[in-house]
């Protein structure tokens, strides 16, 4: 769950606003795709969520977890609670498939037994078991999108952020990314994509939230921007 | 605990794909633990021998040069008539010879007997009150024919004044090559966690906790300073040995090699604590900074 009450941020180094004012929530296990041009406020609506920023006003509540006031060493267990995707995959090259999922939960502290458990029955639901010996250069795009996933996953988070999963692989690839979040959603996970490309997001018929110029301009599911 | 053993491992591959710095960061860490060891081994048999020869109240005389050995053995009576003096013994120059080659081998004074032999009489003088030291060896001197009194106190005390010295430079100098290993340390530590940056912000986006990310860096750190004090302690043993032996050619005292358990032990003990804590200090230093500034960005960078 995401909640966000009048939130504005300000960046100290440039002065810009980022996002002003912005309110909105978020149910868990909804699927919902924030959308915008570069620039709108997307990246800083994510960064506020991960609380790699801090908002200049307003609260922000994710996961049960009040973020405006939140605590330096209790970030870890915020990140916890979600996995993130990233458009350049992030993976490690030197890593094979199945490390670079285990690595996700190693870094959480889990034992080498449920390692052992755990990624095969991942990379099996992404697709990828055959996969797992495989270092990431030998993937496609579209499969290293999917072992970025895989890593999200392995920690059973409640929420998934998928910062443009789609922006560095085929069309084709891009549908079968999103078709998979959506398969992850109705296991009850709560998913979260941001994406420019507006085609895709309509073919999905989820909720569509859009961010221009720091403020939330439509929200698919909220009446106050039906007229729009 | 598996986890702990992951990130040790982790640790060990960081130090050997960095190996150049760890390399320089482990020689400075050597020659600043050798030099406090030689440090504390001087100044351990520099006070041996100190107690061992200071309350000793034999004292040497020499006589002058162009005494014949009549006049010599003749002077033993006036020494003797000093105030404070309970006995005197005669030393011919021979035995002086003879006691010198013995230390120093055959060949030093093969041809220096009889009328060559360059070495004056002498007499050992056994005071009574070593209180009146001072005033007695001056009375000494004031005897005719006396040229110098010298005793096992004067090395002693020249013996002490050194060793303070030295300590006191190697102190400075120890100073001075611990913060240059610290330095060193941290910069090493610092370029591993540049090269890893990539791993760390996907370990801090998954939700690892900074002390997480900190372990295998201070591992590395650890290992450098263990490292370290390992082969300085077998460079000490070779070097205090043979310093030791070379010296004792020279001057005969019981000194305390470094294979004394009262001295090794407690060494070891103590490189290995220097070892893991300027290790763990230096690398926490730079972790701390990585981990605020750049290190918490996810996707920032």
């Amino acid at each position: 769950m995401i909640e966000f009450k009048n939130v504005s941020k300000v960046y100290d180094s440039n002065g810009v606003h980022a996002l002003d004012h912005v309110s909105l929530k978020i149910n868990k296990g909804e699927f919902v795709f924030i959308v915008g041009a570069s620039g709108a406020g997307k990246s800083t609506f994510l960064k506020l969520i991960m609380h790699e920023e801090t908002p200049t006003s307003g609260v922000i509540v994710v996961n049960d977890m009040h973020l405006e006031k939140m605590k330096r060493r209790k970030v870890p267990y915020l990140r916890r609670t979600m996995g993130i995707v990233f458009q350049d995959f992030r993976l490690i090259s030197k890593m094979t498939v199945y490390e670079n999922v285990a690595f996700a939960m190693r870094c959480v502290g889990r034992k080498n037994d449920s390692i052992k458990k755990r990624v095969p029955y991942i990379l099996e639901l992404v697709g990828l078991a055959d996969k797992a010996d495989d270092h990431p250069s030998e993937l496609s795009g579209g499969e290293q999108q999917r072992v970025s996933l895989a890593r999200a996953l392995v920690n059973n988070p409640e929420l998934i952020i998928a910062d443009e999963p789609t922006g560095n692989i085929d069309p084709e690839m891009s549908y079968e990314i999103i078709e998979l979040l959506s398969e992850i959603n109705k296991r009850g996970t709560t998913v979260l994509v941001v994406t420019h490309e507006h085609e895709l997001v309509k073919s999905f018929g989820k909720r569509v939230i859009t961010i221009d110029d720091g403020r939330v301009v439509s929200d698919s599911d909220d009446d106050q921007f039906v007229a729009i | 605990m598996s986890s702990f053993g992951y990130l040790v491992k982790e640790g060990f591959k960081n130090l050997f794909h960095n190996r150049l710095m760890s390399l320089a960061s482990i020689g400075v860490l050597i020659s600043c633990l050798v030099l406090t060891g030689s440090a504390v081994m001087l100044t351990i048999n520099v006070s041996n021998i100190v107690d061992s020869v200071g309350d000793t109240n034999v004292t040497k005389v020499f006589l002058d040069d162009d005494l014949t050995k009549l006049e010599a053995v003749y002077k033993g009576k006036e020494l003797k008539d000093v105030d404070n003096v309970v006995d005197v013994q005669f030393i011919d120059k021979d035995e002086s010879i003879e006691a010198y080659r013995e230390q120093l081998g055959e060949e030093v004074f093969a041809n220096m007997t009889g009328d060559d032999n360059p070495l004056p009489y002498s007499y050992s003088v056994v005071m009574e009150d070593l209180s009146k030291y001072d005033d007695t060896v001056a009375k000494i001197k004031e005897v005719e024919g006396v040229a110098s009194v010298s005793s096992h106190r004067e090395v002693a005390a020249k013996l002490t004044s050194l060793s303070s010295f030295i300590t006191t430079m190697s102190l400075w100098i120890i100073l001075a090559l611990a913060v240059i290993s610290l330095f060193i340390i941290s910069n090493t530590i610092r370029m591993t966690m540049f090269s890893h940056r990539f791993e760390i912000s996907i370990m801090k986006s998954v939700g690892a906790t900074n002390a997480f990310v900190r372990v295998p860096f201070i591992i590395e750190g650890i290992i450098i300073g263990l490292v370290s004090a390992a082969v300085s302690i077998g460079l000490l043993f070779v070097l205090s040995d043979a310093i030791i032996n070379s010296v004792q050619k020279i001057l005969d005292f019981p000194y305390t090699r470094f294979t004394d358990p009262t001295v090794m032990w407690p060494v070891i003990g103590a490189f290995a604590a220097a070892g893991v804590l300027v290790g763990a200090f230096g690398s926490m230093v730079s972790i701390r900074r990585y981990l605020t500034h750049e290190g918490s960005e996810i996707l920032g960078w």
